[in-house]
């Protein structure tokens, strides 16, 4: 069920509410529970089971990992246990066609593959159930004793297909105890709702322009570009909106979900940049790949190879193609000579270093958004006018006319600008009074919008198939 | 201060949460949506096999969209937020210009056109080719024709359209029409054209067919409003238009017979005047074979029409110079069995269809 759906908004979220808010403070997580998994199993009832494999085996390896902490070998051998059964289940059903569809290339032998769907959402509560037993095992939480409050920390619906990836650490104590209150929720609702605005009003507007680059018989290099930076705005959008959402709705429910985008494309490199984008994913890989191998606490060729470990497996993560490994590669390389050579140089050219990480981040997304590499290496080529396209084209004018407004209040909205214009004029007297009633009617407004773009079916897809 | 807020956020966007929510759970539901005219989603039924292959939850996510309470409304609210607010120059591909609504018929779809071309052939072919017979190829340009490459929007090559056309049905005369109309002619809230204004492409037609017309006829107004196909499509409010239709003495005496029912019945139809679509008054809108015997014509002879819906305005116009005219949509009847309805002899043979379905023409058999 996608957040940015009727069902989802007018019939689900309501009932929840509803139940949740009624019942007793010791059934709130079974509440949650129990719609997190129907929330699940709207799309794919039968990968339901699966995340309960996943959630029993996180529960019952957390319990005996504790209990054996005593013994240093059993805990590891259980500790191992744990993180190779998750991955064996994120590995069959992520990677598995991938390694044999290469298997076969290499070989010339040709084993069917076994046409495994991917359980949405698999990505992200994998690594949620790695970091409960990593923490476990590391001594940094305690074994959850109750197997409802970790199936709703696991399956949690606001944060289960896209994310934020909340750790075990972060909300330990608020599934055991944590308040609800009117700021809260005021709080949700205005985030939960410019979330949702970000992905129907500037996310899919701009998905659609991309979906009709991909049709056009009328390409050009000037299109290319169009194409590129609306798609990488419309990760930015979908992703960040996404991520508000979840962020929103754990804080109606009395969550504080960590942030997971800090306007990532005012960056001054590409280093900031991934301080800044997809935060959960990145803390996950620092905390519990990058530093285990050593960080950058080692000689510089470990140092390198740490980077460059962590970044294939970032890449790998987005998805069982050699785009995003090459992706993932990529960022490991301009991080590289960033740490290298280049981050001292960055800061001294204003607006250069801005340019340079957003035209770079633009090229990583055409490589992200391709069906093969054959098709990145195409699109670039054509970026850079070696492709033999021609510079403009008709269909590029028409599209940049009928999508200029979006893609500006997207280039704006992907800074702090809209922010900080709105937190001074509050701070006024005036803006202060004004306030008070402008906020709740832009964001009923915003509501109300929203839910026109979907009652008239507007162009909604889901960009998280693949995680 | 900050509490107040919270405060009215919770309260104001709450109430209208839960007003939506109540409405979608409680609002009984429509069969068809009149501006939309379509057939709207129903709840559906729930089985084990439909939950597992998604079927259900497919169709329930349309139910709850074409259910939805005020829909009509949260459609115009969303029309405008993407002309308005964003600029967008189409709204699911329906632009506005001038009070004109018109669809974006872009690109040519020359595989499209090549698919008619060989119905068209086929026809001739089978039925066509040995027969002592005059025949002529019209195309009716769209609206787009007319507005959309004038004001910036894409437009489809129409000139390549119309060579393409007249290349491949070179035993065909070609009539072009195109300089007889121009975006008055047509609906600003339809694709249609306005029959009122089309006596002189009737009249272009039929001397290029070697048929002269009076061009006598008194306009009467149709008294129901229309709202055309845009009108739902564009969901821009657009107003109301008038229909006029042309009568003299020759339409009066007209019979038309619709061979689908076995009915027999006049040029227009006052119950589908009434209906849902107001257009199809002209010969009863889309069917798949229909005759009119006009029994004031002095001469013997024959027009057999291949046609789309914009022949229903402007058929009755060339009635006059002829007995009898014949109107065959071969996108309701199959072509290979037109031998078994329609004799073909010593008739006038006239392929007039649109842009729009030259364009699309999957739907021809």
């Amino acid at each position: 069920m996608l957040f940015s759906s009727i069902p989802f908004l007018f019939w689900f979220l309501p009932c929840v509410l509803i139940f949740y808010f009624i019942a007793p403070r010791g059934l709130k997580n079974t509440v949650l529970l129990l719609s997190s998994l129907f929330f699940y199993g709207w799309g794919e009832p039968r990968y339901v089971v699966w995340i309960v494999v996943a959630i029993l085996l996180g529960y019952i390896f957390g319990l005996l990992i504790e209990r054996f902490r005593s013994h240093n070998k059993i805990s590891k051998l259980l500790f191992i246990l744990s993180v190779s059964s998750s991955l064996a289940i994120l590995g069959y059903f992520k990677y598995v066609d991938f390694f044999i569809d290469n298997f076969n290339t290499m070989t010339g032998l040709s084993m069917p593959l076994l046409q495994v769907t991917l359980p949405v959402g698999i990505s992200f509560y994998t690594f949620q159930i790695l970091s409960y037993t990593i923490d476990v095992y590391r001594r940094e939480v305690a074994a959850q004793k109750n197997l409802i409050n970790l199936a709703a920390y696991v399956a949690l619906f606001p944060q289960l297909i896209a994310g934020p990836i909340v750790r075990y650490s972060d909300i330990a104590n608020q599934l055991k105890e944590r308040t609800h209150s009117l700021e809260k929720i005021a709080v949700g609702i205005r985030r939960f709702t410019i979330g949702l605005g970000k992905k129907i009003m500037i996310a899919n507007l701009l998905g659609e322009l991309c979906s009709i680059f991909r049709e056009s018989h009328d390409k050009s290099v000037l299109f290319f570009w169009l194409y590129a930076v609306a798609y990488s705005l419309h990760v930015y959008f979908d992703f960040s909106g996404y991520s508000d959402m979840a962020i929103g709705l754990g804080k109606i429910f009395g969550f504080s979900f960590p942030e997971n985008f800090n306007f990532p494309y005012i960056s001054e490199s590409i280093t900031e940049f991934w301080q800044r984008w997809h935060m959960s994913l990145g803390s996950w890989f620092r905390d519990y790949v990058y530093i285990p191998l050593g960080g950058n606490r080692v000689g510089v060729f470990r140092h390198l190879f740490n980077i460059l470990v962590v970044w294939m497996l970032t890449g790998f993560w987005h998805g069982a193609a050699w785009n995003f490994i090459v992706w993932g590669l990529y960022f490991a390389l301009l991080l590289m000579l960033e740490k290298l050579w280049l981050l001292k140089y960055l800061h001294r050219y204003y607006i250069w270093n801005h340019l340079y990480v957003i035209i770079l981040v633009i090229i990583s997304f055409v490589i992200f958004d391709s069906a093969s590499m054959g098709q990145a290496f195409s699109y670039l080529k054509a970026m850079f006018c070696v492709g033999g396209y021609p510079l403009i084209s008709e269909e590029f004018l028409y599209y940049l006319r009928s999508y200029g407004v979006v893609l500006t209040v997207a280039i704006i909205g992907a800074t702090p600008l809209p922010k900080r214009i709105w937190n001074r004029v509050s701070k006024t007297s005036v803006g202060g009074n004004i306030e008070i009633f402008a906020e709740p009617l832009a964001i009923s407004i915003l509501l109300v919008v929203c839910t026109a773009y979907l009652v008239d079916g507007s162009y909604n897809p889901f960009l998280y198939f693949r995680f | 201060m900050k509490k107040y807020k919270h405060m009215i956020c919770v309260v104001f966007v709450g109430l209208i949460f839960v007003s939506m929510s109540i409405a979608a759970w409680i609002k009984p539901s429509r069969e068809f949506s009149d501006s939309e005219r379509r057939k709207l989603a129903q709840f559906p039924e729930i089985s084990p096999d439909a939950v597992e292959d998604g079927s259900f939850i497919t169709k329930f996510e349309n139910y709850t969209q074409d259910q939805f309470p005020m829909r009509d409304t949260f459609r115009t609210i969303k029309a405008f937020s993407t002309y308005y607010m964003f600029g967008q120059l189409d709204n699911n591909g329906i632009y506005m210009k001038d009070g004109y609504a018109a669809k974006l018929e872009y690109p040519l779809n020359e595989e499209s056109v090549n698919h008619a071309a060989d119905r068209f052939k086929f026809i001739y072919e089978n039925f066509l080719a040995d027969k002592s017979l005059n025949i002529y190829l019209s195309i009716v340009p769209d609206k787009s024709y007319f507005l959309a490459e004038q004001n910036g929007y894409l437009s489809m090559d129409y000139k390549k359209l119309f060579a393409m056309m007249q290349d491949k049905m070179n035993y065909a005369k070609y009539i072009d029409i195109t300089g007889t109309l121009d975006i008055t002619d047509y609906y600003k809230s339809d694709t249609h054209w306005r029959q009122e204004k089309l006596t002189d492409t009737a009249a272009k037609l039929a001397a290029d067919m070697g048929v002269t017309l009076s061009d006598q006829y008194t306009p009467k107004t149709l008294d129901y409003p229309f709202y055309g196909v845009y009108y739902g499509q564009s969901a821009l409010l657009l107003p109301a238009e008038t229909i006029y239709y042309l009568t003299n003495d020759v339409l009066d005496s007209c019979k038309v017979t619709n061979h689908e029912k076995g009915t027999v019945g006049g040029i227009y139809d006052m119950d589908k005047a009434a209906g849902k679509d107001p257009y199809e008054m002209f010969l009863s809108g889309a069917l798949s074979l229909i005759t009119i015997d006009n029994p004031t014509c002095q001469k013997d002879r024959e027009l057999i029409i291949f046609r789309d819906s914009f022949a229903s305005s402007i058929a009755p116009l060339l009635v006059e110079g002829y007995s009898k005219v014949t109107l065959v949509d071969i996108r309701y009847l199959r072509a290979d069995f037109l031998d078994k309805f329609i004799e073909f002899n010593n008739q006038d043979v006239l392929f007039l269809f649109s842009t729009l379905v030259l364009n699309n023409s999957e739907t021809l058999t």
